[in-house]
């Protein structure tokens, strides 16, 4: 076989997957561009308006306060599900008897099967002003002044859902770092002890850096779940209330679905995916330059 | 050779952009034309499609009972039956008003929801078929054909009746030393202090998604503001929302919410704040009729409440500017695709649906009230389902919905306005300029 051959041979195998991703991937994300590029919806017909939908996204409040949003979620994401994980992790592969190792990972991991419709009416029961738990137990130890309508303040609304949202991806992303964690070779912590490293000095200087790819991917995955992130805010609250617990993809689904501004719709949906794209080459790039060998 | 697999995604891009580019998005143009031939079919055969938002399992048998019943009748015809739930109804209609694919027979909620469709060509006009002076038409509610009515033409077949009343529990009113319903909204406001000092919640009051609140403001809009204003500002393309009658039915809104209602409701489902009034915990609540069967026994309701509960209306300030006897509600409905080739068909199946059989099947087994007239008796309702139908019947028009009559960016505008009105982050005066912002914003793009 000749090498023009052997090189048509290699393009006619990945044309499949082309094809798929060219319709599925590429060609919905172009023409979802171009829709942002009209007013529209079911009822009437479009025309073009050219990036006015994104001026009224540079003027609208909620728009700026939903990206807020999904950035405080992506910063509490990054500290609870990457830096707390890891920790986690690292804490249960070193001290955790073997026995009870098995055990915890289970539990930390069951919130992340549950599915987020049933957490999230759960946690709305939890945070339930009358006979919510958090606020009884609140009260029983004499902190009634610290009680409130949890999803139903605007200052508290958030903060209540990105809590739910980390108890349920903490014990996934910690079985993953478990998972890094155990790849790493046992030679490297003996020769540390050996040389008068500590369990913390071992955590820095072997742990983190061996499973950099890992946290590189939990990093990527974390911080674009934060953008994307739909179910637990339309679950818990809508975004309410009075718009205080919007996020990106809550807004964009009430502009499309329920406003009819598709085309304002299509343009934050761009919005969120220059976001996420950015993000992941920019983490792509820092990745590859740090890359550990083993 | 690195280059070549950049090149060809580009090239690709390029491609799939400029094949994008062949057409414009939504709707091509508002048809001009929204009729279609609905004179009864002669031999009646075909399949009829219809999509109903009634999947809660309460109200899904009914419809299926009723499709498997035309089909028995006419053994010709296949109904294709699709339920879904409340709020995914309201994506799929809109994909498949967009792309073009509506059912012959398809729900749809009074008020700008409806008339966004009969703007846009998707609903048939059904005048010459249900209109007041028609055989059909002479069967129903006339409050609740009129509520489907746009320029003077009829569209909707009305399948439901609701309204919303405020329920009490009269052992706690009793308790209360409190003699009966309240004559006027102010002595509504003194009866909650009553009603505290006896240990009670005066209204349960749930409104985690917005729209509970949006029912009291509905009310208070037809109290304080003039029928004809209220009709112009609720247009899209007239709205203004100037008349200082809004602002002073958000006032009262607020002070009822701060002074009646649960603490916290913004954080509580509508649900969860019922199920205190149906334990006895409060004394009142706001609820639409079709939710009254949830307070009898049957319903699940504990005979301390099922035995001792009544309901007024709302009481409308005293003189204030708008329409006393407006009650806030409105029936739900179907319309028919002018486009559909079977819309003779879907039509008789309608007929069919709302026949005095089938409307007194929906009375008892759902315990929802029918716009068919005479169809509540005492065999198949209880009495206080009757009793909201005399009200109704005496009420001089249905206030619709807040949330559905107007347009859905001023809706938005007033529904998160009303959250901040309950937890107390925003003014009467606040909500209204950022209504009336939304309201001018959509005038501006009307016109």
């Amino acid at each position: 076989m000749t090498t023009k051959s052997r090189a048509w041979g290699g393009w006619l195998w990945i044309a499949p997957a082309l094809v798929l991703l060219a319709v599925f991937v590429y060609y919905p994300i172009l023409d979802n561009f171009r829709l942002s590029l009209y007013s529209w919806n079911a009822f009437s017909p479009a025309h073009f308006v050219g990036i006015d939908n994104y001026r009224t996204a540079a003027q609208d409040p909620v728009f700026w306060r939903a990206l807020r949003n999904n950035t405080t979620f992506a910063i509490v994401s990054l500290i609870c599900q990457v830096g707390f994980s890891l920790a986690l992790a690292a804490i249960l592969e070193e001290f955790v008897h073997s026995r009870l190792r098995g055990i915890l990972r289970t539990i930390y991991f069951i919130p992340a099967v549950i599915s987020i419709t049933v957490a999230g009416i759960l946690f709305s029961f939890l945070y339930n002003p009358q006979i919510g738990l958090v606020n009884r137990a609140l009260e029983a130890v004499g902190l009634d002044s610290w009680t409130h309508s949890w999803l139903g303040e605007p200052s508290t609304a958030m903060g209540s859902i990105i809590a739910m949202s980390q108890w349920q991806s903490i014990g996934y992303t910690a079985v993953l770092f478990v998972v890094a964690i155990q790849r790493i070779p046992r030679e490297y912590y003996e020769a540390a002890k050996v040389d008068g490293a500590g369990p913390i000095r071992q955590f820095f200087s072997i742990t983190v850096p061996m499973v950099r790819e890992m946290t590189t991917l939990m990093v990527i995955l974390t911080i674009s779940g934060a953008f994307l992130v739909f179910n637990e805010v339309q679950v818990m609250t809508s975004g309410g209330p009075s718009n205080s617990s919007q996020v990106l993809g809550t807004w964009l689904y009430q502009n499309a679905f329920l406003q009819d501004n598709m085309g304002y719709a299509s343009a934050i949906a761009t919005v969120i995916f220059v976001i996420t794209f950015v993000i992941a080459v920019v983490q792509l790039v820092v990745t590859r330059k740090r890359r550990v060998e083993l | 050779m690195k280059r070549t697999p950049i090149i060809a995604l580009a090239c690709a891009a390029v491609g799939l952009l400029a094949i994008g580019a062949c057409g414009a998005p939504g709707a091509s143009s508002a048809s001009s034309s929204a009729s279609a031939n609905l004179a009864s079919p002669t031999t009646k055969t075909g399949t009829i499609s219809i999509i109903t938002k009634f999947a809660d399992p309460r109200y899904a048998p009914y419809f299926v009972n009723v499709a498997k019943a035309y089909e028995k009748a006419n053994p010709g015809v296949k109904v294709d039956l699709q339920q879904v739930g409340d709020q995914p109804y309201k994506d799929k209609i809109r994909v498949l008003a967009s792309s073009k694919q509506l059912p012959d027979i398809y729900f749809s909620w009074a008020g700008d929801f409806t008339n966004k469709f009969v703007r846009a060509g998707l609903a048939a006009d059904l005048t010459s078929v249900i209109g007041p002076d028609t055989e059909w038409g002479k069967t129903m509610s006339p409050a609740a054909l009129k509520t489907f009515q746009y320029d003077g033409k009829y569209y909707g077949v009305p399948i439901d009746l609701d309204a919303k009343f405020m329920a009490y529990n009269t052992a706690a009113f009793a308790k209360a030393g409190l003699s009966g319903a309240p004559a006027s909204f102010e002595d509504l406001l003194s009866d909650c202090a009553k009603l505290k000092n006896a240990d009670y919640t005066p209204i349960a009051f749930g409104n985690q998604y917005g729209w509970p609140a949006i029912h009291y403001i509905t009310q208070l809009n037809a109290y304080n503001v003039a029928p004809d204003t209220l009709s112009k500002d609720y247009t899209p393309a007239t709205g203004e929302f100037t008349d200082p009658g809004y602002v002073k039915a958000l006032t009262q809104f607020q002070q009822l919410a701060h002074t009646c209602t649960t603490k916290g409701a913004n954080g509580l489902s509508h649900e969860s704040a019922q199920a205190t009034f149906i334990n006895g915990k409060s004394a009142m609540h706001y609820l639409e009729s079709v939710e009254f069967s949830v307070l009898t026994k049957q319903g699940g309701a504990p005979a301390s409440t099922a035995n001792s509960w009544s309901f007024f209306q709302l009481p409308a300030p005293s003189g204030a500017a708008g329409d006393a006897k407006a009650l806030t509600g409105a029936p739900d409905g179907f319309l028919v695709n002018p486009q559909s080739k079977n819309a003779a068909l879907a039509v008789d199946f309608l007929k069919f649906m709302t026949n005095q059989q089938n409307a007194q099947q929906l009375v008892k087994q759902i315990g929802w009230l029918s716009p068919v007239q005479g169809s509540a008796t005492e065999s198949n309702t209880f009495p206080q389902l009757r009793q909201a139908l005399d009200k109704i019947n005496g009420a001089s028009q249905f206030a619709v919905w807040l949330d559905t009559v107007t347009n859905a960016d001023v809706a938005n505008a007033y529904l998160s306005g009303a959250e901040g009105l309950v937890d107390g982050s925003q003014t009467p005066e606040q909500v209204m300029k950022a209504v009336q912002a939304t309201a001018k914003k959509i005038r501006n793009s009307a016109g």
